[in-house]
């Protein structure tokens, strides 16, 4: 009981701080709007790939936009638990009877609170854009519990990450290091067959890839059951090994 | 009674850190209790013993009545802590800062409110509750720190060199309400800090830290008395230098067990002799240097200090010198008077 309540308060209290920063509110609303509109008119030709059946290239890349702002949203999630590592207001809330979990958890919470905000703006404005949701509403929510996987995992991570090496020039390197090619090395822009062989193969390693896969299947494809399990499977996995390290971090931490 | 009690206390971290070496004291109800010692000293572990943040290597230690690590969360309901960094939220107002501290202490929405009421009268900032942190100065972040540390109304507040960084006003208005709650409210208070005078003018009793270990412990008067008399600081140098020190190393060995001086302290750049009566001592000072050669530039005279008391135990000073100096010229005021009277 304690547990939900002290999550709770620290969920609010990220969002709340999230929400008075302007720069943030920018950022959250707009950004996933730039990049769809500036993504699709640079890649307005490759519609005519896609092949019969194809569609729009803006069909063809929302869901990877979907997927692509998770990842952001998550991979840098940590940075708000080194600001308070940082002010020593962690230090402070440990020497309260506060719930140590909920400290980390409570703060992954709110990650993927705005990482769903997100993507609800995202997906009205690509219907505004003429996208076409293949499986309608289901799939949709279908889709966000695919994007809540990731970004409970990855913002899990974060924060272990950010917990493990204390020094923002460190986390910030250590994870560009890392998103970087997590969405290079993915069918986020480009269709399968179109990817160099090597990409292709290196591809099925990355758990994004299965993100975008599924979530892509559902907006623009249909309930392709195959690649819709394997997604779920990977980004279940990703969630359980997200939340142990960032816990087992926490917990090392906080002693 | 005692609410704070160790046992050979110390925490060790890796590469043989000796940080808190075996540690042992009590600190009773409703007591001001200071660790005085320079950074480095060990201060700040042993608070975070106590406050539950870091295990101990060894030893025990009780706050409350129960033991830190065993009854850790127990304790955290009973203790306040106030960090040296000020640990609030600049994106929230003051009073849900205070709130969200609230709910982790477990308290019911009213009683929140009523104690929120309560602490920001306390503390002085009454009309800025719903202010966003951002906007506050430095010395209202410091108060609203120190609420957050006691809107459960603990029985013991932990404050981590709670007046480092301040302005002087700033600091003479948190010794304020340091005494208030204690008077107030009947909270026991250990505090620690490298200022001299924040010891003197706040702590019933001072323990002196140096090195994780604890070198002398008493009211700031015993610690003081037990040095004795006057301390005449002698510089027989106007730079610091090799020649300097040999200065300093002569005049040490000239003044070592004459009768009138109960113990010499050589520092850089200083000797400090402790003498029963410092006006009649000092003429017999310069003569017998003046005889060796040795030429005083400098000499003055003081009442002990908790500064002299901690270059006696430590043979270093805590930090640039101040406190009650005596100038040359009031000395030979002072000394004439008492020749006169």
């Amino acid at each position: 009981m304690n547990f939900i309540r002290d999550t709770w308060y620290i969920t609010l209290r990220d969002l709340r701080s999230r929400i008075r920063m302007p720069v943030f509110i920018f950022m959250t609303l707009f950004q996933p709007i730039l990049w769809l509109v500036l993504f699709t008119q640079i890649f307005k030709s490759l519609g005519g790939m896609l092949g019969p059946g194809g569609g729009s290239y803006l069909q063809f890349f929302a869901p990877g936009v979907l997927v692509m702002m998770a990842l952001f949203g998550s991979a840098f999630a940590g940075f708000g638990m080194l600001m308070d590592m940082d002010t020593g207001i962690l230090s402070k809330m440990l020497a309260t009877p506060v719930t140590r979990v909920s400290i980390i958890i409570g703060r992954v919470l709110a990650s993927t609170i705005v990482i769903l905000i997100q993507a609800l703006i995202i997906v009205i404005v690509s219907l505004i854009m003429g996208v076409h949701l293949k499986t309608g509403a289901p799939g949709v929510v279908f889709s966000f519990f695919l994007i809540a996987l990731l970004g409970l995992g990855f913002a899990a991570f974060s924060n272990g990450l950010a917990l493990l090496l204390k020094r923002q020039e460190t986390v910030m390197a250590v994870t560009n290091l890392l998103t970087m090619p997590l969405m290079f090395l993915s069918s986020m822009m480009m269709p399968p067959e179109y990817l160099p062989h090597w990409l292709n193969t290196v591809r099925q390693i990355n758990p994004i890839d299965y993100a975008v896969v599924g979530v892509r299947d559902l907006i623009s494809n249909g309930y392709v059951w195959h690649d819709l399990w394997l997604s779920l499977l990977v980004l279940a996995a990703l969630f359980v090994v997200g939340t142990t390290f960032g816990t087992m971090m926490f917990r090392a931490r906080a002693e | 009674m005692a609410i704070i009690e160790t046992h050979q206390l110390a925490k060790i971290f890796p590469g043989d850190i000796r940080a808190v070496d075996g540690i042992d004291f009590e600190v009773d109800e409703g007591e001001i209790f200071a660790f005085l010692g320079p950074n480095g000293a060990g201060k700040t572990t042993t608070i975070k013993m106590l406050n539950t943040l870091i295990v101990p290597t060894s030893g025990s230690a009780m706050v409350a009545g129960l033991d830190v690590v065993k009854s850790a969360t127990e304790v955290r309901k009973r203790i306040g802590y106030v960090a040296q960094d000020v640990g609030v939220d600049e994106h929230a107002t003051g009073k849900e800062n205070l709130t969200l501290y609230g709910h982790f202490y477990r308290l019911d929405g009213n009683t929140i409110k009523e104690r929120v009421k309560e602490i920001f009268d306390l503390v002085g900032l009454t009309g800025s509750e719903n202010r966003m942190v951002s906007t506050y100065s430095g010395g209202m972040r410091k108060r609203l720190d120190l609420a957050m540390g006691l809107i459960h109304q603990p029985q013991v507040i932990f404050m981590d060199e709670p007046t480092t960084g301040l302005d002087p006003q700033t600091r003479a208005s948190i010794w304020e309400y340091i005494r208030d709650l204690v008077s107030s409210k009947g909270m026991t208070i250990f505090l620690t800090t490298h200022y001299m005078e924040e010891a003197d003018h706040l702590a019933n009793r001072i323990a002196i830290i140096d090195l994780g270990k604890i070198i002398a412990m008493g009211t700031a008067d015993e610690l003081k008395k037990s040095i004795g008399g006057d301390v005449v600081t002698v510089s027989p140098c106007a730079v610091k230098d090799d020649e300097c020190k040999e200065f300093i190393r002569r005049s040490d060995a000239v003044l070592t067990g004459k009768p009138f001086v109960t113990g010499t302290k050589p520092t850089d750049g200083e000797l400090a002799v402790y003498v029963n009566d410092g006006a009649s001592a000092i003429p017999t000072i310069m003569q017998l240097l003046s005889g060796q050669g040795i030429e005083v530039k400098t000499i003055t005279m003081s009442r002990p200090s908790l500064d002299d008391v901690f270059l006696k135990y430590t043979g270093k000073t805590i930090r640039a010198q101040e406190g009650t100096r005596t100038s040359f010229a009031q000395i030979r005021r002072m000394r004439n008077r008492r020749q006169q009277g």
